[in-house]
């Protein structure tokens, strides 16, 4: 399979480009889900970041067709694994059978070898099986008997899952968490939406007219406009502020990954470009905080405890986080600690 | 033990200390000495008390064991047993100290000298203090009550000077008592356990504890402010304010009872300024007499000169209800002799040993005998009574010269007693200078004085003012003499000087002026109408008044023949008016021991001037400090202006040099290149207008979030503030956008007219508050001041953070660290 070059794809696209074309994968997804264009802007921010999306709510919101709608709008390979208690690590990245006409051992792809793979129900498998996903989620390939496949671009993985407490379920290894971008809820449809989806989805499956109106390459363009998305020092510093502040909140066990600051940024390049704008706002990083960040972190058996969701602490972060500023310091924008800082010497001790 | 011992020795050393303001009232530091030998055989009898492990009151007694052997040997009686062990006869020896003690008390005023029963009574008294203190402070560790044992030291001086007692002694005494607290608290802690330091930190051996540190600098702290802060406050004493200075006392109106006082530790010029100075009037004597033109009623005298001016000695005299000297004797012939009689009644106001009397007493009424009379100072004073509310007659004789019989007196030889006593003058080149350009015409001893009177005239640019200013040749009578501004006290004792750098006899005499208040023979005198003069002494006439202070200055004021009013277009009527001659054989043989007046009091309030001519208008200067306080009131309001007015033309639209670049844009509009300094200018100009705006919604008391991006503080502004404007609405998501762009986007908004969004932000914001909030934003912007306090916060944290560094560098230096092995027990 050739593939353009990310130089070849180019730079920034013309503005109405991009928007015609992101615009367009957004109205055919909300053919099929109605009223949730947030969460499907974010899919589909989450698709031109490049990574994972986890979509996580109890069963019968529309998780898989979410998946499936926009693996749909998009011309592109699509394989869908129905994750269950017995599913094997080869059922997901394939496995080398013998071929007795060749007299070899031949590689059959497994099903993440597509540019588009839907996971449903990703924590009903047995952790064993999550983690054959661990190497092509974050390095885009798979090494079955020491050989190493790449994998298309682009290439995403959307997975479905109940929450944790629902039963017959495992949890994600954190390994595994870090690995998905952002994860979002689907949120009950509001009454209005839920009456159209009656009237629509009544009698045929919606799903089944939906017809693509874009294609990988296409997106691949619309990645490579993503990527040139300015990005200020102010931002990037912001960002490092927010990961920092997961990692040093007293509530929190684990904080964010590096991993999580390069794909919160890429977020908010792909939210920016799908506003319209040519630069990334701090304001994007606010907004996507809480899905890019909080399915990454742990809280304190304490915060447990207290029935403090990761969801609530990473929002009191952001709400607490002061601003940065590339300017002259201003009373407003002071930054904690600046000025108060350790004792300036630290006495001998006896 | 080791700790007990140390405490000890504390205690001993605190004593000491505190001892230190008694070198106010002795002349020389003898007693020091003793007082500390009798201190240390205290001391050390106490320690060796405690090594015997014997109870308190066997220490109790060693130690006044150990005082009474002291003493006997620091004052031996000649009956002693080993030159130390008191006999029977040495007690009665002491007895004889004690009461001749009472007795000096009586006859000396401080600065008292070396004599045996003082000593004796001051080395008891410290003695006896330290036996306290210890045992206060090491015995029942209570050191704190050993405060007041050193306080009843340092009471004494305070009993003697009432004014003004010298600050550094009473520093040194309360950093021994301090010390004694500290020593005391720290062996307290020490022996607790181990030192920890606020974070739990040992504290090292060498280190002070913290604690201890913190309470050092408040005690230090404290006794600065106790000891700054009276002198700084006019009124309270005359301290620092009053250039009088260190040592003086005073008498008069200061409240202060004037029985068992040493008329000589009377500070006569400084009574004299601070009444004069008073802005109150009170009246203080009321005289009746049946002269017709009375000269000035008189009290004292000032007749030592030093180099800081004249001071009063002590007067010697007979109780004043027996015969007193015949004022008439040993007077040449030609002098007029006129006998008066008076009736003097003193208020409640006037409280001092002296009482005022015409000069010169032949014969004095309704006084008991322990009002003493000096014949040659010519002064009525006691060292146990008071003036107040005495009411007392006396029959006076009243000399009259004349210019020609003035100048009939011989000047005195050299070796005569007075010339000896009343000529010597500090050594100041300008003055005798001066003296001798006066009188180099003059033949005679009057011609001198009078050509040195008439000097100070106002044709030679001589006024009366009550307030004198300081000058730089660091003498006073030189900064009069070139200011030539003053009042009674510089002209007295300036004239008195020069008089005596003429070699006569000359001095300062003390009184009343006659006063405005006269109803019939009967003048009622005030405060204002204390009055200073010069007496000039000669040969066989005695002491001849003359007042050169100018009459306008002074109400009352009255000249003779002989000193006519230089100032007056001709010579005013001879008015009688005399002192007569003393006997100078009968000179004090007191011990001299004056008070340290000074020629030139301070400025002090020029309100309560004896005289409403010559004071420099006072509104000039309340106009000036409301103009100041306005314009420091105005500061916070005027910085807000200036920031506006800098930001404004900031953000004053430029001309865009913009042009549109080809292609798609972003939904902001047209993409725009900018060109490099374009685009600083613009980000420049969104920066000043946003934080404009910001500066704008902390004057108006709206919520400024600092986690906020400029983008979620305009909508919150459209929600909260601004939702009924329309146009303030698009303007502050205008500024919003702006900000935005120009911090975060590759290229800031240009073209875009900031100012008058600004400007219809702030209307609209403006409009929403309160009155009160709007005055203030306008008066004391809310924002002004809090830049200021945070950068005097930032200030403080930098000084603080900088102390802690030298302080740590210091601390590597410090001597305590040698100790470590010592104290680390």
């Amino acid at each position: 399979m050739t593939q353009q070059t990310w130089d070849e794809v180019g730079g920034l696209l013309p503005h109405d480009e991009f928007r015609a074309a992101s615009e367009a994968i957004v109205s055919n997804i909300e053919q099929v889900i109605e009223g949730k264009t947030a969460t499907v802007r974010l899919a589909l921010a989450v698709l031109l970041a490049e990574g994972h999306l986890l979509i996580e709510d109890v069963p019968g919101v529309g998780k898989t067709k979410l998946a499936k709608a926009m693996a749909r709008s998009i011309d592109c390979s699509v394989r869908r694994i129905q994750f269950t208690p017995d599913l094997l690590p080869s059922d997901v990245t394939g496995v080398s059978v013998y071929n007795q006409e060749t007299h070899d051992f031949e590689f059959r792809p497994g099903a993440v070898f597509a540019n588009l793979v839907v996971g449903d129900e990703i924590n009903r498998a047995s952790p064993k099986t999550q983690s054959a996903l661990l190497e092509c989620m974050e390095e885009r390939q798979v090494t079955v008997d020491g050989v190493t496949y790449q994998l298309q671009t682009p290439f995403m993985v959307i997975a479905t899952q109940n929450p944790i407490e629902m039963e017959g379920t495992y949890p994600l290894p954190e390994a595994q968490r870090d690995r998905f971008t952002a994860r979002i809820a689907m949120g009950y449809p509001d009454p209005g939406a839920e009456l159209a989806m009656l009237d629509g989805h009544g009698a045929t499956d919606p799903l089944t007219d939906l017809r693509p109106v874009s294609d990988a390459n296409t997106v691949r363009r619309l990645i490579g406009h993503v990527r040139q998305v300015h990005v200020a020092d102010a931002v990037k510093q912001y960002a490092i502020d927010l990961v920092t502040a997961t990692r040093e909140a007293p509530d929190l066990r684990l904080g964010a990954s590096p991993r999580a600051t390069l794909q919160l940024l890429r977020t908010a390049r792909a939210v920016a470009a799908l506003e319209g704008r040519d630069y990334v706002l701090p304001d994007d990083l606010q907004v996507l905080a809480v899905p890019v960040l909080a399915h990454r972190i742990i809280p304190t058996a304490d915060a447990q405890l207290a029935r403090r969701t990761t969801d609530a602490i990473v929002a009191e972060l952001v709400h607490r986080l002061p601003l940065p500023h590339d300017r002259k310091r201003s009373p407003y924008d002071t930054r904690p600690g600046q000025g108060h800082g350790r004792p300036p010497y630290e006495p001998r001790r006896p | 033990m080791i700790a007990h011992r140390n405490l000890g020795f504390v205690a001993a050393a605190a004593t000491l200390l505190a001892a230190a303001p008694l070198s106010a009232i002795f002349e020389r530091w003898t007693w020091l000495i003793q007082a500390t030998i009798a201190v240390a055989v205290v001391a050390a009898v106490a320690a060796l008390a405690r090594l015997a492990r014997s109870p308190l009151w066997a220490q109790v007694l060693a130690m006044l064991a150990g005082l009474t052997l002291a003493l006997t040997w620091l004052f031996p009686g000649g009956t002693e047993l080993v030159a130390f062990i008191p006999t029977p006869a040495t007690f009665g020896h002491f007895a004889d100290l004690l009461s001749g003690s009472m007795d000096d008390m009586r006859s000396y005023g401080v600065k008292v000298p070396d004599t045996d029963p003082l000593l004796f009574l001051t080395v008891l008294g410290i003695g006896g203090v330290a036996v306290v203190v210890d045992v206060l402070a090491v015995g029942l560790r209570r050191p704190a009550l050993a405060g007041l044992p050193m306080l009843a030291i340092y009471s004494v001086p305070v009993a003697v000077y009432v004014d003004s007692v010298p600050p550094v002694p009473f520093v040194v005494g309360a950093a021994g008592y301090l010390w004694l607290l500290v020593t005391d608290n720290v062996d307290r802690v020490r022996r607790f356990g181990r030192r920890f330091t606020g974070d739990g930190r040992d504290v090292d051996v060498w280190e002070s504890s913290p604690l201890a540190a913190a309470g050092r600098r408040l005690a230090v702290l404290g006794v600065a402010l106790a000891v700054v802060l009276p002198l700084a406050v006019p009124g309270m004493t005359g301290g620092l304010l009053d250039t009088f200075g260190t040592g003086a006392g005073d008498g008069t109106g200061t409240g202060r009872p004037g029985v068992g006082t040493n008329p000589g530790r009377i500070n006569l010029f400084a009574a004299l300024s601070g009444q004069l100075n008073q802005s109150e009037v009170a009246d203080l004597v009321k005289v009746t007499t049946n002269e017709q033109q009375p000269f000035y009623l008189r009290f004292g005298v000032a007749d030592q000169l030093r180099q800081d001016g004249f001071r009063v000695s002590d007067p010697t005299g007979k109780p004043a209800n027996r015969d007193l000297p015949d004022p008439t004797r040993d007077l040449r012939p030609g002098v007029g002799q006129n006998r008066y009689r008076a009736t003097v009644e003193v208020t409640e106001n006037l409280d001092m040993p002296l009482l005022p009397v015409y000069a010169k007493p032949a014969r004095t009424e309704d006084l008991n005998d322990r009002w003493l009379y000096d014949d040659d100072r010519q002064m009525v004073f006691s060292s146990r009574e008071s003036a107040r509310g005495k009411k007392y007659s006396f029959e006076y004789v009243r000399l009259t010269y004349t210019p020609s019989v003035l100048r009939q007196a011989q000047e005195l030889g050299s070796s005569h007693p007075a010339r000896v006593r009343y000529t010597m003058t500090p050594d100041v080149p300008e003055v005798d200078a001066l003296v001798k350009t006066l009188v180099r015409d003059a033949d005679t001893q009057y011609d001198k004085v009078r050509a040195i009177y008439d000097y100070f005239s106002a044709d030679n640019g001589f006024t009366y003012r009550l307030s004198t200013e300081t000058g730089t040749s660091g003498q006073d009578i030189l900064d009069f003499l070139t200011n030539k501004a003053g009042y009674c006290q510089q002209y007295a004792a300036a004239m008195a000087w020069l008089v005596r750098a003429a070699g006569i006899p000359a001095r300062v005499a003390f009184g009343f002026t006659n006063g405005s208040n006269r109803s019939g023979d009967t003048y009622t005198l005030t405060n204002r109408n204390l009055h200073a003069w010069t007496e000039v002494y000669f040969d066989q006439m005695g002491w001849v008044p003359f007042d050169a202070t100018p009459t306008y200055g002074v109400p009352g004021s009255t000249r003779s023949a002989w000193a006519p009013d230089t100032d007056a277009p001709e010579e005013s009527t001879p008015e009688p008016g005399s002192t007569s001659a003393p006997g100078e054989t009968e000179a004090s043989a007191g011990p001299e021991g004056p008070d340290s007046p000074e020629e030139d009091p301070d400025s002090g309030l020029a309100l309560g001037g004896t005289t409403p001519t010559e004071q420099p208008p006072v509104w000039p200067w309340w106009a000036g400090g409301a103009l100041a306080l306005f314009a420091l009131l105005a500061l916070p309001a005027l910085r807000r202006l200036a920031l506006r007015r800098r930001r404004s033309a900031a953000a004053a639209p430029a001309p865009a040099t913009v042009r549109a670049a080809g292609g798609g844009a972003p939904a902001d509009g047209p993409r725009m290149v900018v060109l490099g300094a374009d685009a600083d200018r613009a980000r420049a100009d969104a920066h000043a207008a946003w934080d404009e705006l910001l500066d704008t919604l902390v004057d108006y008391r709206v919520r400024v979030d600092r986690t906020e991006t400029p983008r979620a503080t305009a909508d919150r502004l459209v929600r909260e503030a601004l939702s009924a404007d329309a146009g303030a609405v698009t303007a502050v998501r205008l500024l919003g956008r702006a900000e935005e762009r120009a911090r975060y986007a590759r290229d800031p908004l240009t073209g875009e007219r900031l100012l008058p969004a600004l400007r219809s932000v702030r209307g609209a914001l403006a409009a929403q508050a309160g009155r009160r909030t709007r005055l203030l934003a306008a008066v004391l912007p809310p924002s002004v001041l809090l830049r200021w306090r945070l950068a005097a916060a930032d200030a403080s944290s930098r000084l603080v953070a900088a102390t802690g560094r030298v302080r740590y560098r210091l601390l590597r230096w410090s001597p305590r660290r040698l100790l470590a092995s010592r104290l680390a027990r």
